[in-house]
């Protein structure tokens, strides 16, 4: 690819020869000249083919190789789902990103006046109370978080009421319930981080959890939470599995199960 | 409706096409956009009581939308050869497949 002019035409001399009116003319003139001091549509005909280009490197699409009519179902709503939950999950992704700023994953004594509030605590009101557009930024984090988590189950119904996990798509099934647990994991981890009394509670229920399965339940509670009580140990492992583990878990094996899409087709109702 | 009541319609090379295309649309965005920016600063976003408002600017600000109408409505007249002319008269069905 280059950047070199092949386009020869003579776009003066065809104006001139052309039965045009002077506004026409004069307005064609113009774009000309700016065309070829700007060169913007030759930069847009670059990205033209290369979007071109990197679409033949890709694995051709079910739909592709077998040439089918692909134009209404995909408009079905519950074969949305999956891309409904795709969009929550970059929503929370991006106002996640922008709430990380500021909040602070500490359970030291905090600033706010109430008795035993903690700096997580205090940094979760400050944004919600002092910060522009907080309130609207965590609003819209614990919504998408709560869309995804609906959105992910109700496709894992509808994927199982179509009979859509059958052959050939078995390991996308297994990938898609794996999926959902680490949704509900990062749906806990996040919700324990305020450090309020929901919070505070959830996590003890956690550790309970933790400590009812058999044989490994100490170790289990000893790695997810820090310890058997609650404290600034668990706090800080839920934020590190919520803002840096999961992310990078979560998005790879997303990748994965929209490429299998993707490469095998949505299954087509019956 | 009949050729001469849809106004005139030039057809140009396609590269030309293109130009005329990229830079009028530009240009309609830009002079919209400004035009409602200068709008905003004229009234100071509409809050500015009557004898507050900069006439000039604002003004300026509805003569730069109505040139971006004017630019983009201009160049809807040129087209490539073997471009439909409106959406029912090309070889595609219009109920979506």
């Amino acid at each position: 690819m280059s950047i070199e002019r092949k386009d020869d035409h003579d776009h003066d001399a065809w104006i001139q020869e052309k039965d045009l009116t002077p506004v026409e003319q004069s307005f064609l003139t113009v774009l000309v000249w700016l065309d070829k001091r700007l060169r913007l549509v030759d930069y847009l005909e670059l990205l033209e083919t290369l979007y071109y280009r990197v679409n033949l490197q890709m694995p051709k699409s079910h739909t592709e190789q077998y040439n089918l009519d692909n134009k209404f179902w995909y408009w079905y709503p519950l074969y949305s789902l999956g891309f409904f939950s795709t969009v929550a999950y970059i929503v929370a992704a991006i106002s996640g990103a922008l709430l990380g700023f500021y909040y602070s994953p500490s359970a030291a004594a905090g600033s706010v006046d109430i008795e035993g509030a903690t700096v997580a605590y205090s940094t979760v009101a400050a944004i919600m109370t002092d910060l522009n557009f907080g309130f609207f930024l965590r609003s819209l984090h614990r919504w998408a978080a709560q869309v995804m988590t609906a959105a992910v189950f109700l496709h894992m119904l509808r994927v199982y009421f179509t009979g859509a996990y059958k052959e050939p798509r078995e390991v996308n099934w297994i990938i898609g319930i794996i999926l959902l647990s680490l949704t509900m994991v990062f749906g806990y981890t996040g919700y324990l981080l305020p450090w309020d009394q929901l919070a505070y509670w959830a996590g003890q229920i956690g550790v309970e959890m933790s400590l009812s399965i058999p044989l490994i339940g100490e170790w289990v509670a000893q790695l997810m939470f820090g310890g058997f009580s609650l404290g600034q140990a668990t706090l800080q492992r839920m934020y590190i599995l919520h803002v840096f583990l999961l992310p990078f878990i979560v998005t790879t094996v997303i990748a994965i199960h929209l490429a299998l899409v993707w490469m095998q087709g949505i299954a087509e109702p019956h | 409706m009949s050729d001469e009541s849809r106004g005139r319609d030039v057809v140009v090379p396609e590269r030309l096409y293109k130009s005329v295309t990229v830079f009028s649309t530009l240009f309609a965005v830009v002079a919209v956009v400004g035009g409602f920016i200068a709008l905003d600063v004229a009234t100071n976003a509409g809050r500015a009581a009557a004898a507050d408002v900069n006439v000039l600017v604002a003004v300026l600000g509805v003569l730069l939308i109505a040139a971006g109408g004017l630019v983009y409505a201009f160049a809807s007249r040129f087209r490539a050869s073997g471009m439909a002319k409106d959406k029912d008269s090309g070889d595609e069905t219009p109920d979506n497949g």
